[in-house]
């Protein structure tokens, strides 16, 4: 569950989550977040931060306080989360499937009309029931990039020119460790992880 | 007279070449030397989101003076790296805009802005040059341009109409940096040649967009008030003493090691 922290301990300016989507008609993806003042400094700093160099056509931004979210763990322990109110409306529903993923963490799955946040988990959770996680918010709270050739081409189209190392080049120190797993020389809850 | 053949087939006189070179290397100088001092901001930034965006302005801003000094070699110029990195203070043709320390956080927004404008406005123009090479990186570059204008502008009118205290410094910085930005509209020797001939944009007229768009943006948008610019100044030859210990810093590592062919 998204927790914001009490005003008099947190200095930074309101968290941002960012979703990212590669291509047209692709779903965007949690990728991350970012601290920004307003709406369009979290689009610019989100634009610096997840897509200086990979594919993008389009980023949204939703401050955390707009977002709910829940594992099942969760929902067995709390189950009022069900119960969280919010404006009625259209509501985005993400998840999360599996761990074994880098640079993205949740897929924004598609929209449900809700009569607040703890309906559409409820919904979220009922139309995917065996997932990692469930993230709704309000289509309301959603700022997005602009769709126009000019913000494609200034915002987006420059990375495809931009050249980076993949993780693989790089050595790796040591042995793998997935090697290491293999001999049996690791417990493999340490290494759940592993692949990032 | 001589004629230097361009990859695209574009013929151009040796006088035209000269002054090609020298443009090139101007605004190759520029950008290196606004690069290095967004850098220097690098692990400083307010906080790690814009450190990192202005790490990816200074990388930008780099990619174009390889651009730049990427084709000036195909006319004839050095190495990039040789320019960049063996020449001295009195050889760089800089603007004494971009050499000036970093100060604070207002005074390098407001800086960016102001260089940002002029060179997504210039390069916008240079898309239509009859020189094709030049045209063609003026269409590459001016792309990452016209996002760090949106970036820019955005903190300058934030601060601008921030706290007392952040519209104290976004105008300081303003009145300081003001008449030395007007030196990015001087040409180079030549230029008139190479405008006449449709290679290089009309300076003047470029300088008259950037006014009325910097003027609409910082007093009209932020309320900022403009000083008097300098009506003549020094050339680019002319610097502060400030470039000298810049260049050292930044040269430091290639001239250690002179033989270095991969970093």
């Amino acid at each position: 569950m998204t927790q914001s922290q009490s005003p008099s301990s947190d200095t930074q300016w309101p968290r941002w989550e960012v979703f990212k989507q590669d291509a047209p008609g692709r779903p965007h993806q949690a990728v991350g977040s970012v601290h920004a003042g307003d709406p369009p400094h979290a689009l610019l700093t989100a634009r610096n931060v997840f897509v200086r160099r990979p594919a993008a056509v389009s980023l949204w931004c939703v401050r955390e306080d707009d977002i709910l979210t829940a594992t099942p763990e969760e929902l067995t322990t709390h189950p009022a989360l069900l119960d969280t109110p919010g404006e009625p409306g259209t509501y985005h529903v993400g998840v999360k499937r599996t761990n074994k993923r880098s640079m993205t963490f949740v897929d924004l799955s598609g929209t449900v009309q809700a009569s607040g946040s703890g309906d559409a988990l409820r919904q979220a959770q009922s139309m995917h029931p065996d997932v990692l996680a469930w993230m709704v918010f309000p289509e309301s709270a959603v700022v997005r990039t602009d769709e126009d050739p000019g913000t494609v081409e200034s915002w987006f189209a420059p990375a495809k020119d931009k050249t980076y190392k993949q993780q693989q080049h790089y050595g790796v120190i040591g042995r793998h460790v997935g090697e290491l797993k293999r001999a049996g020389l690791m417990s493999g809850r340490a290494t759940s992880e592993e692949g990032a | 007279m001589t004629t230097t053949p361009s990859i695209s087939g574009t013929e151009l006189t040796h006088p035209q070449t000269q002054a090609l070179l020298l443009k090139l290397t101007v605004l190759a100088d520029d950008e290196i030397i606004l690069a290095h001092r967004n850098g220097e901001w690098t692990g400083h930034a307010p906080i790690l989101e814009e450190d990192i965006a202005l790490a990816n302005i200074a990388q930008d801003e780099l990619g174009h003076a390889g651009l730049y000094l990427s084709l000036a070699q195909t006319l004839g110029g050095s190495d990039p790296d040789r320019v960049a990195f063996w020449r001295g203070p009195d050889d760089y043709r800089n603007t004494r805009l971009v050499e000036l320390p970093k100060g604070d956080w207002a005074f390098t927004m407001v800086r960016q802005f102001l260089y940002d404008t002029a060179e997504a406005l210039w390069l916008e123009a240079a898309t239509r040059s009859t020189y094709a090479p030049l045209a063609e990186i003026a269409a590459k570059a001016v792309r990452e341009e016209k996002f760090h204008v949106q970036h820019t502008a955005l903190w300058v009118e934030r601060l601008a109409l921030g706290t007392p205290e952040s519209e104290r410094r976004t105008q300081a910085a303003l009145t300081e940096l003001w008449p030395y930005a007007a030196q990015l509209f001087q040409p180079v020797e030549g230029e008139a040649e190479l405008t006449a001939a449709g290679i290089l944009p009309d300076l003047n007229a470029v300088h008259a967009r950037w006014t009325d768009l910097v003027t609409r943006h910082l007093v009209d948008k932020c309320g900022l008030t403009l000083p008097d610019a300098p009506t003549t100044q020094p050339g680019r030859d002319t610097h502060t003493e400030h470039l000298a210990p810049l260049l050292e810093e930044m040269q430091s590592v290639a001239r250690q090691h002179p033989d270095a062919e991969v970093w």
